[in-house]
């Protein structure tokens, strides 16, 4: 169905052929991983987030778009309890991981988080060693016994984020000493390190030049076989080209979510049509 | 009387400025517009080429009247009577000249001294009254010169903008002059005293017994200048303070920067400042009324002899003196930790005690170690609590339980008392001075430079 | 890129909710609590240590506001008193028979003496002073309030204690291993030390009842090396040894047992009472005397204003910080007038007109460095150039104020640079776009507005110059001001900080608490000047 758009052509966007032709067949295949119900966020007293409710599907890339202060990050940072570290921020609704509920009082925000990892926006290594920065997670976990699992874990971690053959010479050096692409896929390898079920990206390429944002949109590709990662994006072309589900999120609402060939070239509302369209940004 | 001179000065400053003033108008008949300035520069340029001079010759004038007239002084005296004197002891009888001039007569001085004494009153009165004339012809050489110039065209503002600019240039190079003056003095009179006493003795000596006997020839013998006791109790006392400081700094900087509401942040942070604000006097005071009679009695009843100024009464009140140091420097390195640390730490699934142990603290690490050497600067240099509390006596212990005594201390102690200028023990004084600010500066500047180099840089 | 194998799901959930996790997870927590708890304690004990010490600085210096005096009724007896030369009056006979007329006669002049000396030593001169001014009063009655003596102002106010414990807790020590060996015994209302008494011929021969005594007691105490020991022994514990020699005189060469009566407080130990003994500070005849101009009240505790008007004096009573506030007051003063000028002069050209070169860089180090020197240093400074060189007056104020206005340069130059930053350049873009010269963009924009965060400096700077020491110290700033008369800026003076420091080494008790009010009384200063300070910040803080 053709778009009802006066002067401008309707933006055709091709997205990359998902390995499945129906997006039914697509959803049976993917388990709901996480889901959220009439999720509202306060700071204070504005309130952020309305009623924002969607599912998440395991082994798959789903990306949050919308123009600025609408709402997404607020919602990503909900996903593994972020807000919790701001004072005065209010969550209200349901959050599920697996089906159970991550807001419920016996569920420890920091177990939470080694399972629901984050990448950030500016890439934030610790000023520490590369070797040190991989093997924090797992070492405040638990997850170290000797020096045999931590080189381990590093060199697995580094592997999956496809940048161990960079810096296997230089393990021992300062983790900020690296290119700004380098530290991204660091601060990647750093959240695969304990072993995630879910790894939340916030715009994690913005601060990236096009081709270290190429690498890590690969990385996504292959990560996606085995975690279920969130990514919020401001590029509607980056969501168009990883991501299988898309969510459009406006003024704190969540307007429309679907397939990502669905919103692109046929979305429900006229609000997404508008922005991807370039009508406001 | 140099009070009225200054206020003759400055009356005769805003004379000129009147006239100056009222040259540029006359010169104009009245009319503001044609001159190049405003009036009231005129008449500041005037002010500034009369007083400025003036006030300067009087004040080198004053500043090398002192030295010069003794130096004649000397020279009047009939030949031989300075014979054999050493510097103290021509210092001894200048005083005694000018005490007698001045009109205080102890017992019968001697013709010589009372002749010399008459020599030094007419020759007061000659100077005073020369540099007032001195003074006055330069006033109004300048008033004659300045007024002259003043023309519609002539350049008042910047002119005096100019003058403006150099007196401001004269008071910044003031810091340059202090540092200097500093540097020369303690350095004068450090090396007189190397002179006397060899540097190897001072600083490797084990002996510091500065007691000399000032009778007539007697120079150097009988006194011990082996620094190396001072030294060894100045830092013992220092570690104790740094032993209370550092934890109760650190651990109350960690507290309020990660755990404490706002509210309990914007309470308790002045509170600890207060303690910085405290006069060290009051340290001292409170070191030997309450915490060495405390620290007595539990002695007492644990069995162990704690001395009244034991280093560990000192350097415990000097320790609680030098918290706001370590605690306030603690507290700005850690706020300065970027916020994506902590929020990568977190999103980690790390607590807030692993968040703040093993990322902020390391981060932070430089500044808190400049922090540590700023404290431990000001511990090494700290005075009065070390007078009042610690001991004279240079005992060479690591037992925080006895007394020992300081580099402060045994400079106050040498130079409380008379100050003759030539006794070795006075110029110890300075070269322990010299010794102090040579540390505490190399300290500082270790401070700065750990700070600036190892600082991440955080865009 | 790399190999990415699949990731076993189910061992994971184990891992997170196996026992193990749980406990971690606990010792984790336990460890972030503790480092709150630490927090916590060490600024408990940074505010319980700073309590500590205003209470004992309080809790001592409070009395010092008050002094006991005593009304004395005198007679200026014109005899004594020459009306034609008021001054040269005997004021010391007139004191001492006002006191005399209040009081249970003494006997002896020695008696007489001592009781004078429970008004202060400087009696005569407060009386003299007040005939002086007022000469009508010659041939009258008056009554003056005059202050007692140190001791009995202390016993007064209950700083010292009339009685004090008779035994310490050695000698207590030792009367109870005698009575657990059974040696002690009372009857007749005596008590008794039943000791075997070795009656040494030579001794006997030649009479030293008192050496027979001791030695006897010494063997049943033989690790007691003090002396004190036999005080235990009454006055007449030998003649009881002497009066036994001479009833059996075949005794003499053996040991035999006698009992040897007690001195009085260890009567009372044995009696199971504290024994207390008058404070050998004071006379019975005294305290007596003390006493009876209480019960006639005559003694009154009235607020000290001499504390704040009086200049020093070697007697507590009447040492007082007019000296001390004065010279501060002069010190200060020059140091304002020489480093508020030069120090606005030297941030101003540091902050708008310097070029960015070397030299500029060379003089902020210099300014920064000069921040974080020793005081004890500029006091090096101040006696080897001030007084040496220019050869100055030594203790003067004007030299005291040059030291302090060099320590005080860079804090001023620092907060006035601050200022400065703080205005917007967008005032001095205005001001200069309208063709103002920088000078007058300076002088008319930017310092006006500047002015508050530099007076608020300026005060900062002044507090902390009122509290320094050491310098002051070395150039001799702590002269003993007897009288505010002749005080100038040449002449010799003493400081607020200085003074407490002379008095803190002085080792009468007076002074211990006029030294603790002295410093309520330069806290109190500075706590004023920083509340003003603070004021102005809030009053003035403008939000760009």
């Amino acid at each position: 169905m053709e778009a009802k758009v006066e002067a401008r052509p309707v933006v055709k966007v091709e997205a990359p052929a998902p390995a499945w032709e129906d997006a039914r067949a697509a959803a049976e295949q993917h388990e709901i991983k996480m889901t959220a119900r009439d999720v509202n966020v306060y700071y204070g007293d504005k309130q952020a987030l309305f009623d924002v409710s969607l599912d998440i599907l395991d082994r798959s890339v789903t990306a949050f778009i919308g123009p600025s202060g609408c709402g997404k990050s607020t919602f990503l940072r909900c996903l593994n309890r972020m807000n919790d570290v701001i004072e005065g921020c209010r969550v209200t609704g349901a959050i599920t991981l697996d089906g159970e509920d991550i807001y419920a009082p016996w569920v420890d925000p920091v177990q939470l988080r080694a399972r629901v990892g984050m990448v950030f926006q500016k890439p934030n290594p610790f000023p520490k060693s590369i070797f040190e920065n991989v093997a924090y997670g797992p070492r405040i976990h638990g997850m170290i016994k000797s020096k045999a699992d931590a080189e381990e874990i590093v060199v697995t971690s580094l592997t999956k984020a496809g940048l161990f053959d960079e810096v296997k010479d230089r393990l021992h050096e300062s983790g900020t000493g690296l290119s700004g692409g380098q530290q991204q896929r660091l601060c990647i390898a750093r959240a695969i390190s304990v072993n995630p079920e879910v790894i939340l990206m916030d715009e994690p390429c913005s601060a990236l030049d096009p081709i270290a944002t190429a690498r890590i949109e690969a990385l996504m590709e292959e990560l996606k076989e085995n975690y279920c990662i969130i990514i919020v994006t401001h590029s509607m072309q980056q969501a168009a080209r990883v991501s299988q589900r898309t969510a459009f999120f406006h003024l704190g609402k969540l307007v429309e979510v679907d397939d990502t060939t669905k919103i692109f070239t046929n979305p429900k509302d006229t609000r997404t049509q508008d922005y991807i369209t370039g009508r406001f940004g | 009387m140099i009070g009225y001179i200054l206020l003759a000065i400055i009356a005769l400053s805003l004379i000129s400025y009147v006239i100056g003033r009222r040259r540029a108008l006359a010169s104009v008949e009245g009319r503001q517009e044609e001159l190049h300035s405003r009036p009231t520069y005129h008449g500041a340029f005037v002010a500034a080429w009369v007083g400025i001079p003036a006030f300067l010759l009087v004040l080198i004038w004053l500043a090398l009247q002192g030295p010069v007239i003794d130096q004649l002084l000397l020279a009047s005296l009939p030949v031989g009577t300075t014979e054999g004197m050493d510097k103290g002891q021509i210092g001894l009888l200048l005083s005694e000249i000018r005490s007698v001039a001045a009109g205080n007569v102890f017992g019968e001085p001697s013709l010589v001294v009372q002749e010399a004494a008459e020599r030094y009153q007419r020759w007061q009165m000659i100077a005073r009254y020369a540099m007032v004339a001195a003074a006055f012809s330069l006033a109004l050489i300048g008033l004659f010169l300045a007024s002259r110039r003043i023309s519609p065209e002539f350049r008042a503002r910047p002119g005096t903008e100019r003058i403006t600019t150099w007196l401001m240039i004269a008071c910044s190079l003031i810091a340059i002059l202090t540092t200097l003056g500093i540097v020369i003095s303690l350095l004068i009179e450090a090396l007189r005293f190397f002179d006397r006493v060899s540097p190897l003795e001072f600083f490797f000596g084990l002996n510091w017994e500065p007691q000399i006997p000032i009778r007539e020839g007697q120079i150097t013998a009988g006194g011990a200048f082996g620094a190396i006791p001072v030294f060894a109790g100045t830092l013992l006392i220092a570690l104790i303070a740094m032993a209370v400081a550092v934890p109760i700094g650190l651990y109350s900087a960690i507290y309020l920067t990660e755990y404490a509401h706002q509210k309990v942040r914007a309470t308790v942070k002045p509170v600890l400042e207060l303690l910085a604000g405290i006069p060290t006097v009051v340290y001292g005071f409170f070191a030997v009324l309450t915490v060495a009679p405390a620290l007595r009695n539990f002695g007492e009843i644990i069995g162990l002899p704690i001395a009244p100024n034991s280093a560990l009464a000192a350097g415990a009140v000097m320790g609680i003196m030098i918290i706001p140091f370590i605690s306030s420097l603690s507290d700005d390195a850690i706020t300065a930790v970027p916020r994506s640390m902590r929020d990568g730490s977190y999103a980690m699934g790390a607590t807030k005690g692993e968040t703040i142990t093993k990322v902020l603290l390391p981060a932070a690490l430089p500044g808190i170690m400049g922090g540590v050497l700023l404290a431990v600067s000001r511990a090494i240099g700290e005075t009065m609590i070390v007078v009042m509390a610690a001991g004279i006596i240079a005992t060479l212990t690591a037992n925080p339980f006895e007394p020992v005594t300081t580099v402060t201390v045994q400079i106050v102690t040498l130079l409380i008392g008379d100050t003759e200028f030539d006794n070795p023990k006075t110029l110890a004084a300075f070269a322990l001075g010299l010794v102090l600010f040579v540390v505490t500066l190399a300290l500082n500047v270790l401070a700065l430079h750990i700070v600036r180099k190892y600082r991440e840089k955080y865009e | 890129m790399s190999d990415v194998q699949t990731i076993d799901r189910a061992e994971l959930q184990d891992y997170w909710t196996s026992a193990g996790a749980k406990r971690r997870l606990r010792k984790r927590y336990a460890a972030d609590r503790r480092l709150q708890a630490y927090g916590v304690i060490a600024i408990g004990l940074a505010i319980g240590l700073l309590g500590i010490l205003v209470a004992s600085l309080v809790v001592t210096g409070l009395p010092a506001f008050l002094q006991t005096k005593v009304n004395l009724d005198i007679y200026v007896d014109p005899v004594k008193v020459d009306p034609k030369d008021p001054a040269k009056g005997n004021f010391r006979v007139l004191v001492r028979d006002a006191l005399l007329a209040q009081v249970p006669a003494p006997e002896t002049d020695q008696q007489k003496a001592a009781l004078v000396k429970i008004l202060t030593s400087d009696a005569p001169y407060i009386v003299r002073d007040y005939v002086v001014a007022h000469p009508e009063t010659i041939g009258q009655r008056i009554t003056l309030p005059i202050a007692v003596s140190d001791p009995f102002d202390q016993l007064y106010k209950g700083v010292i204690p009339k009685e004090v414990e008779a035994l310490n807790w050695t000698q207590e020590r030792w009367f109870k291993q005698l009575e657990n060996r059974g040696v002690v015994m009372a009857h007749d209302g005596r008590v008794f030390l039943k000791l075997d008494v070795y009656l040494d011929s030579a001794k006997v021969e030649s009479g030293d009842f008192t050496a027979l005594a001791r030695d006897s007691l010494q063997t049943y105490l033989p690790d007691v090396k003090d002396p004190g020991l036999f005080a235990m022994l009454a006055d007449d514990a030998p003649e009881v040894i002497r009066q036994r020699v001479e009833a059996e005189p075949g005794l003499a060469g053996k040991s035999v047992q006698i009992e040897l009566p007690v001195s009085a407080p260890y009567q009372q130990l044995a009696e199971g009472k504290t024994p207390m003994v008058l404070n050998s500070r004071f006379s019975p005849a005294q305290i007596a005397a003390f006493d009876a101009l209480i019960a006639k009240g005559l003694v009154i505790l009235p607020f000290n204003w001499e504390l704040f008007f009086n200049a020093d004096s070697r007697f507590p009573e009447r040492a007082g910080l007019a000296g001390a506030i004065a010279g501060s007051f002069y010190a200060l003063l020059v140091c304002f007038l020489l480093s508020v000028p030069i120090g606005i002069a030297a941030a101003v050209y540091l902050e708008e007109f310097a070029p960015k070169n070397r030299f500029t860089d060379l003089i902020e180090v210099n300014i920064n460095n000069l921040a974080a020197v020793p005081s004890v240093v500029f006091g090096l400074l101040g006696l080897a150039v001030f007084l040496g060189f220019f050869g100055l007056p030594r203790s003067a104020p004007l030299v005291g104020g040059m030291v302090l206005s060099l320590m005080t340069l860079p804090t001023i130059i620092i907060a006035t640079r601050a200022a400065l930053k703080a205005v917007p350049p967008s005032i001095r873009e205005a001001a200069l776009g309208v063709g103002a010269s920088k000078h007058q963009v300076m002088l008319h924009h930017v310092l006006p507005l500047a002015m508050p965060g530099i007076l608020t400096g300026t005060i900062i700077g002044m507090a902390q110059a009122l509290g320094e020491t050491a310098p002051l110290l070395l150039i001799g700033m702590n002269a003993f001001i007897p009288s505010v008369e002749n005080m100038g800026i040449l002449e010799p003076a003493t400081a607020l900080p200085t003074q407490i420091y002379s008095w803190a080494d002085s080792p009468e008790r007076g002074f211990v608490s006029r030294t603790s009010a002295a410093i309520l009384v330069l806290l109190g200063f500075l706590v004023a000047m920083n509340m003003v300070a603070i004021a102005l910040r809030h009053k003035f803080e403008r939000k760009w």
